[in-house]
């Protein structure tokens, strides 16, 4: 029962933490009641040991003097009533009562304007005069981030024995908890992700150390200066998204920075934000060692305004890349062979030849990628001929998209597990296709 | 007036004294929603709107015609007896009578579609004008039915409310311009009131001991405090440091009943048995705010291949999306549910439907609430014949306008903005008087499909009053307010006009034998 002072000393005094009586009832499962006394008597202690060391504030509840109450009941009766027929006399007095939150110094105060107090208690307990009312709020948050455990529920004043909760029929419900689904997502993942962190030099290590090396890589000053900022501030629209939408950032950072100059190594020794305009694009790894923004944090988020500016770079720098891409098209089978480049352990050597198309995505169901096709361009030669030439080109895909064999060649390289596993899956009906195929040169 | 001395040591200004408290037991109330404004899931929108009106016309004509046949039957004014005449066309120049149908506002400042279509605006967005009524000539009223329509003059006409789509019965002439001079003017009054109890009266019994009780023990100091119900409305959860952030916490804490001493948990707080929240719940114009105007001033130049405006691409930018809002009135809501049954009416900053009716706000909104739902009506074979009995959801989400029985009462209550179109039509501000207009026209939202946007109803005009509600409460109003307003068979309404929380900071509390109101108020300073 004592543990209370000890609690409160160290929070309060100590940590320099505003307590309120439902953090204090949650923290110790106590009953709220016994929480406001508690406040009440550590208050009282404090104060009287050392005056000015602890502040309360005080939640009243009662009947204000009737000035005010006149003022609240006075423009029903004022306002001229256009209906002759209307019933002015029946406009009784409403009884009004106020639930005020008051600053210790101010409570004698106060009290004054009340004609009855029907209950007072403490309500907070701080070390300084609680002038903010955010660090209220922020106890108050606290107290509800602290959740029931089942074996010891926490106190409740009033309890309801009728509530109901609908019975849980199938799997559709899962999402209630929006944890497992990040937990799918990583778990399919993961399989995908072992080999292409280690390229040619180390065959295949196990998994972990293969994540740990990634994370590592995008904790190095490599993408530092915008990358980091890109992936935490990138927001939540959908919790689910989120992961892909996140790690495709990232991947396509490290791709793009290594594109142009032709570098080999892994992006560990490559400074990739140093000169290159970050490219970015669509076709994201589902890379769960980024680390995340939290969904829920109010912190992570960002303005709108940053939000917006990043769309955009996103966009255009995905024709960029394209551009890029186009100028040297014979690179690329190389260059996707970087590690980012998801793509599977059995394919070191079918990566000699005409890599067709790149597997990026397959996380969170959707197979995102590039593919190589040849397109055809039209251009006025120097005779004022039109000519149609074909030459290849890159294109993103995602896997919502009419798969590519109705309109060109099959061109499918890639016939790893991940991939065939996506492939199943692509025969899905048209429908609503990657937007960012839309952007890309056609 | 209350001193310091008086209140320190008693209740909870004292040690601690070791025994755990009891918890108290949360009364209960009868809750039976009705379906009344429910939309099909698949509902077509090609109709015409004309339709309302008729439908409303021939459903509320009959009561007028009857409210006015009784009022003015055998009347002889000027040596000249008063006759009935069918249709609006039918009226003769000079002739003394009277005739119903809807009154058509015709209002330079009101948008109209016709404008809108012989201008070549094809997206209509809200209208942003404050008020359609501007005090001059230009306004003019008409009456109209199936066959024609005619314009009112006369000072009769300066003493009631008038709005597009009521129904009315005017007595008069046809004047010398065609128009015709009002004498007199009916409304159909209230709608017949079914008694308490008319739908669930399995609970009659038990209840009426009750009644009788408190009938005869009526100001006796020991009776025992009666059950309430609390309506608040606007909360506009927007961010986490919302100015009003300590209050939303107080109401919360109030609602679960762990503010305050025991006392009050025991005799008022146990006592508030339902929640309905009448709209506007969640506010996105704070995430507005933010929008930079220059933003794209100071383009970076990586950007040069990109027009200052690209972003604004195609459609809907889903990273534009802000999931606080209704992540912080989930949190808010699954804390309260646990101990009180919640209703929640949909507003117009809410994320439903525009158009009257606004169907009920998605569960999808409510990940950790929605398991106190009911459950989504899956099948259309089996579980047809089930819905009749099955049970209301624990959080109860629901149309705006909604109706439905607490305890025993009828309850109709809106999220607010028929009552805000209506007012915009008329000078006064006297919303009260409006919410009780509506009641006597029979019809809960009179402007629908004119100014206040609405489902091009086909087969049925839901928005008229059949039943006269016990309580009819519109939520977000800039203010409080109530009365009591009678009907002439005896019928009583008690009208609550909801103010927005997030203005007033006030709740309503309503008791459910009485029907009397408090209210509440917290202040955070």
């Amino acid at each position: 029962m004592e543990d209370y002072k000890t609690y409160l000393a160290e929070n309060v005094l100590s940590e320099d933490k505003v307590v309120t009586y439902r953090l204090l009832s949650r923290a110790l499962r106590v009953h709220p009641n016994v929480a406001k006394q508690m406040l009440y008597d550590f208050h009282k202690t404090q104060s009287t040991k050392k005056p000015g060391s602890v502040y309360a504030t005080y939640l009243l509840y009662g009947i204000q003097k009737s000035v005010q109450h006149q003022n609240g009941n006075a423009m029903d009766i004022d306002l001229p009533s256009s209906l002759p027929d209307a019933d002015p006399v029946d406009d009784d007095e409403v009884p009004s009562y106020t639930l005020a939150l008051v600053q210790e110094d101010r409570l004698a105060d106060v009290l004054k304007d009340y004609e009855t107090i029907s209950s007072i208690h403490v309500y907070s307990v701080g070390p300084h005069p609680a002038k903010d009312l955010t660090l209220l709020v922020d106890a108050a948050q606290s107290a509800l981030a602290i959740k029931d455990d089942t074996k010891k529920p926490r106190p409740r004043t009033i309890v309801n024995s009728h509530v109901r909760r609908r019975e849980r029929r199938g799997p559709g419900l899962k999402a209630a908890a929006p944890a497992p689904v990040k937990q799918e997502s990583k778990a399919k993942a993961a399989p995908t992700k072992t080999a292409p962190a280690k390229p040619a030099p180390a065959p295949a290590p196990a998994a972990a150390p293969a994540k740990s090396k990634e994370e590592s890589k995008f904790a190095t000053p490599a993408t530092e200066p915008e990358a980091p900022a890109a992936a935490t501030k990138k927001p939540a629209p959908s919790l689910k998204r989120n992961t892909s939408a996140a790690s495709g950032i990232m991947q396509a950072f490290s791709k793009a920075a290594s594109l142009p100059k032709k570098a080999k190594t892994s992006e560990k020794s490559t400074p990739a934000a140093e000169d290159t305009p970050v490219a970015l694009s669509d076709d994201g790894e589902d890379d769960d060692d980024v680390p995340l923004p939290k969904p829920g944090a109010a912190s992570s988020r960002k303005s709108r305004k940053e939000r917006e500016e990043e769309l955009r770079r996103m966009m255009e720098d995905d024709e960029d890349e394209d551009m890029e891409e186009k100028a040297d098209s014979p690179a690329p089978e190389e260059e996707e062979e970087e590690p980012v480049v998801e793509e599977p352990p059995a394919k070191a050597e079918a990566a000699k030849e005409e890599e067709k198309e790149i597997v990026t995505t397959t996380g969170d169901g959707r197979r995102r990628g590039k593919r190589r096709v040849m397109k055809k361009k039209q251009i006025m030669d120097d005779q004022g001929y039109l000519v149609t030439i074909q030459e290849p080109a890159w294109e993103s895909f995602s896997e919502d998209e009419a798969p590519p064999a109705s309109k060109q060649k099959p061109k499918v390289a890639s016939s790893a597990p991940p991939a065939a596993a996506g492939k199943a899956k692509k025969s899905a009906p048209k429908g609503q296709g990657n937007i960012m195929s839309f952007f890309s040169k056609k | 007036m209350v001193t310091l001395d008086e209140v320190l040591g008693s209740g909870l200004l004292q040690k601690p004294s070791g025994d755990a408290p009891e918890a108290l037991q949360r009364q209960i109330t009868n809750y039976k929603p009705l379906q009344t404004f429910q939309l099909e899931k698949t509902r077509p929108y090609q109709q015409q709107y004309a339709d309302i009106y008729f439908l409303r016309l021939t459903k509320i004509r009959p009561a007028v015609e009857a409210a006015a046949s009784a009022a003015w039957e055998g009347t002889v004014l000027g040596g000249e007896k008063v006759k009935k005449v069918e249709r609006v066309l039918d009226v003769r120049q000079g002739e003394l009578c009277w005739v119903a149908g809807t009154v058509y506002m015709d209002m330079p400042l009101k948008p109209s579609i016709l404008e809108d279509v012989s201008k070549d605006r094809w997206i209509s967005a809200p209208t942003s004008v404050g008020h359609y009524y501007s005090g001059n000539v230009d306004d003019s009223i008409m009456l109209e039915d199936d066959s024609g329509r005619i314009r009112l003059v006369g000072n009769a006409l300066q003493n009631h409310f008038m709005v597009t789509g009521c129904i009315v019965a005017v007595m008069g002439t046809e004047n010398a311009n065609g128009e015709f001079e009002v004498i007199d003017l009916l409304f159909a009054e209230l709608p017949p009131q079914p008694e308490r109890w008319s739908l669930s009266k399995g609970k009659k019994e038990d209840s009426e001991d009750i009644e009788m009780m408190d009938a005869s023990f009526s100001g006796h100091p020991s009776k025992p405090p009666s059950k309430k119900i609390a309506i608040v409305s606007g909360l506009e959860f927007s961010n986490a440091d919302t100015p009003y952030a300590m209050e939303l916490n107080l109401l919360l804490e109030y609602l679960l009943g762990e503010a305050l001493d025991p006392s009050t948990q025991r005799d008022e707080l146990s006592h508030i048995t339902r929640l309905i929240i009448a709209g506007n719940s969640i506010s996105t114009t704070a995430a507005e705010h933010t929008k930079p105007a220059a933003a794209f001033d100071t383009t970076t130049p990586t950007n040069k291949f990109a027009p200052p405006n690209q972003h604004k691409k195609y459609g809907y930018d889903s990273s534009s999306y802000n999931p606080i809002p209704s992540q912080l009135f989930d949190n808010f809501l699954s804390e309260l549910l646990p101990t009180m049954p919640v209703t929640l009416l949909p507003g117009a900053l809410d994320p439903a439907n525009a158009s009257y009716p606004q169907q009920p706000i998605h569960p999808a909104m409510f990940p950790q609430s929605r398991t106190y739902m009911s459950p989504p009506k899956v099948g259309v074979g089996k579980d047809r014949d089930v819905p009749e009995e099955e049970e209301p959801g624990w959080f109860d989400n629901v149309t705006n306008p909604w109706e439905g029985e607490i305890e025993g009462w009828r309850v109709l209550g809106t999220g607010g903005q028929n009552l805000d179109d209506v007012f915009k039509y008329v000078e006064s501000e006297d919303r009260l008087g409006m919410m009780e207009a509506m009641c006597r026209w029979r019809c809960v939202a009179p402007t629908a499909p004119d100014t206040l946007w609405s489902y091009p109803f086909q087969e049925d005009e839901p928005f008229v009053i059949k039943e006269c509600p016990h309580l009819f409460f519109v939520g977000c109003q800039p203010e409080f307010g109530t009365k009591v307003t009678h009907g002439p068979d005896g019928q009583a309404v008690r009208l609550i006009a909801v103010p927005s929380f997030s203005e007033t900071r006030e709740v309503v509390l309503v008791d459910t034998e009485t029907l009397d109101v408090e209210r509440v108020k917290i202040v955070a300073e």
